[in-house]
């Protein structure tokens, strides 16, 4: 429970980047994505790690979060290890079997997508955790105002992400409430064979959908009981302001990312 | 015909609440709502009952157009229901939903009491104002960072009440509000009411079968498919058997012991509450 609850959740140390504007913390999440994905060396990796490690370790926050927030995808990048370790065949054979070799070249790619991806779900992992939710909305809908011209809904989209991130955990407790009321009685889906798990999962996708469906109505009601309409103007609570910080937050990431396309 | 309550007693306030033969109904045949007719003073406490599925819910989602009526003429604060004037009659009415979970925006407490304040355009300070007043009020003013997930039914329900008593209406809805409460949260929550009764600046409607919780209001409105099968004030109700038996409720536990009591040949009143059933009782002095 607690650990799906760090989903979307801040965790306040009043570090100087729990300080900065919400816009600022997107914009450079934004360039790092671009920096980690264009990086293909080890040497860039190995900047951009010492870079992240210090604006980690600068926001206070225990390093254990950091690689909470990864924990749920430990499987994909297990997978992407094997995969890239097995497709690459460059270098000297390490291991063989059958059709299948693993190759120096391989095993190195497949380290160096592994310890990529743990970089981009640890330090991106920062900007919820040094943001609140109200203000990550707000930051969001700051970034993407520009695009109101090509007809995009910045409103429309935070709302929906807020909502998604306010119910997801809660739908997982459902599920759970549901998989337990199934082996309750008799059809538990860890002693199952990995086919009727599957079909398990199928019957248990119907009842969660329509508490998800009920939920939703529910919570239509509720907002439009307390006035909410789409589009309609209100006002604000909590105030963005840019300052220097952010421009040198900002700054610090095009320094990062000119960097890497140097080495 | 329906029992209806006494206009003597339905006091002298101004309405706020007016239904004119309001029906509604998804398929015009069979209609969940059929012919409602009802006048609600300014600060009257009033209990909506009936059996599951008798159209409780649907009668309150009617006032503030949460559901479109299909006949009759709904007037909330002096605005007549229509297209252009439902955010008007949504400012004067607050609805607080039956699972806490449901209703609760926000990812955390602060958030979700300001979705609504936010909503009304109020600038910082007023919101500022609001916040602190009614989070202080409901004591939940520790709570502000929590997620829903951190908090107990009882917390949930009062993070609602607050979200919308912040918003100043004049009416408010609870739809089976307590009934997914625990005991302590359910008197906590009458607690609540109580003083807001006492401040005399709401009405409120509330949707219940707790027979405690319909005794301590002013007026029972008893739906009985589709139609209201009676009007009458609390005690009304819980004197009338067959009444009680169609709205599928029982007599609140004081009264129930005191007419056990007056089947075995003691004569006791019918009391309000228990404290009053045990005052009654003491000269009969048990420690003999």
């Amino acid at each position: 429970m607690n650990e799906r609850l760090l989903l979307g959740r801040s965790i306040d140390t009043g570090s100087w980047v729990h300080k900065l504007d919400a816009r600022s913390k997107i914009t450079g999440m934004l360039l790092y994505v671009v920096i980690i994905l264009l990086s293909n060396s080890w040497m860039e990796i190995g900047l951009i790690a010492v870079f992240s490690i210090i604006v980690m370790a600068t926001t206070r926050i225990p390093l254990k979060y950091f690689i909470k927030a990864a924990k749920p995808l430990r499987y994909l990048m297990l997978f992407i290890f094997i995969v890239q370790s097995l497709s690459v065949k460059e270098g000297d054979v390490l291991w063989s079997l059958g059709s299948f070799s693993l190759h120096e070249g391989g095993l190195r790619l497949g380290a160096f997508s592994v310890i990529r991806m743990l970089f981009l779900l640890t330090f991106t992992a920062l900007l919820t955790f040094t943001t609140t939710p109200g203000k990550l909305n707000q930051g969001l809908e700051g970034v993407l105002a520009p695009f109101k011209k090509l007809g995009l809904s910045p409103d429309r989209i935070t709302l929906m992400i807020s909502i998604a991130l306010r119910f997801i955990p809660t739908i997982l407790d459902e599920a759970q409430i549901i998989l337990k009321a199934q082996a309750s009685r008799g059809a538990d889906l860890k002693e199952l064979p990995l086919k009727e798990k599957a079909r398990m999962l199928v019957s248990l996708l119907v009842p969660v959908i329509a508490s998800a469906f009920r939920r939703a109505q529910d919570l239509v009601y509720s907002m439009e009981a307390r006035g909410f309409r789409m589009d309609a103007p209100r006002s604000r609570y909590h105030r963005l302001r840019w300052g220097a910080a952010d421009t040198l937050f900002v700054a610090m990431f095009v320094v990062l990312g000119i960097a890497v396309a140097l080495l | 015909m329906n029992q209806s309550y006494k206009d003597t007693e339905a006091g002298e306030e101004p309405a706020v609440i007016t239904l004119a033969g309001v029906s509604f109904g998804y398929d015009p045949e069979h209609p969940i709502l059929h012919d409602i007719n009802v006048s609600i003073p300014q600060g009257q406490w009033v209990s909506i009952v009936g059996p599951n599925g008798c159209g409780k819910s649907t009668l309150v989602k009617l006032l503030n157009a949460l559901l479109p009526k299909s006949a009759g003429e709904i007037t909330v604060c002096g605005h007549t229901l229509q297209e252009e004037t439902i955010g008007d009659i949504r400012q004067c009415i607050g609805m607080v939903f039956q699972n806490p979970d449901n209703q609760f925006i926000g990812q955390t407490v602060e958030e979700d009491i300001l979705f609504g304040l936010e909503g009304l355009c109020l600038p910082y300070e007023e919101m500022k104002q609001r916040l602190d007043l009614y989070t202080v009020k409901l004591g939940i003013d520790h709570l502000l960072s929590k997620h829903p997930g951190e908090l107990s039914g009882g917390q949930k329900q009062r993070v609602a009440l607050a979200s919308i008593l912040a918003m100043k209406p004049g009416i408010v809805i609870l739809d089976e509000a307590s009934s997914m409460l625990d005991e302590g949260s359910r008197d906590e929550l009458m607690g609540i009411l109580r003083d807001m009764q006492a401040e005399g600046a709401y009405t409120i409607l509330l949707i219940t079968h707790d027979p405690d919780e319909i005794l301590a209001s002013d007026r029972v409105l008893a739906l009985h498919g589709g139609s209201i099968a009676a009007d009458v004030p609390p005690a009304q109700l819980f004197r009338n058997e067959d009444l009680l038996e169609k709205c599928h409720l029982r007599e609140p536990y004081p009264w129930r012991l005191a007419r056990e009591l007056q089947n075995r040949g003691i004569t006791v009143d019918v009391p309000a509450s228990e404290k009053e059933l045990i005052d009654t009782l003491w000269p009969y002095n048990f420690s003999k």
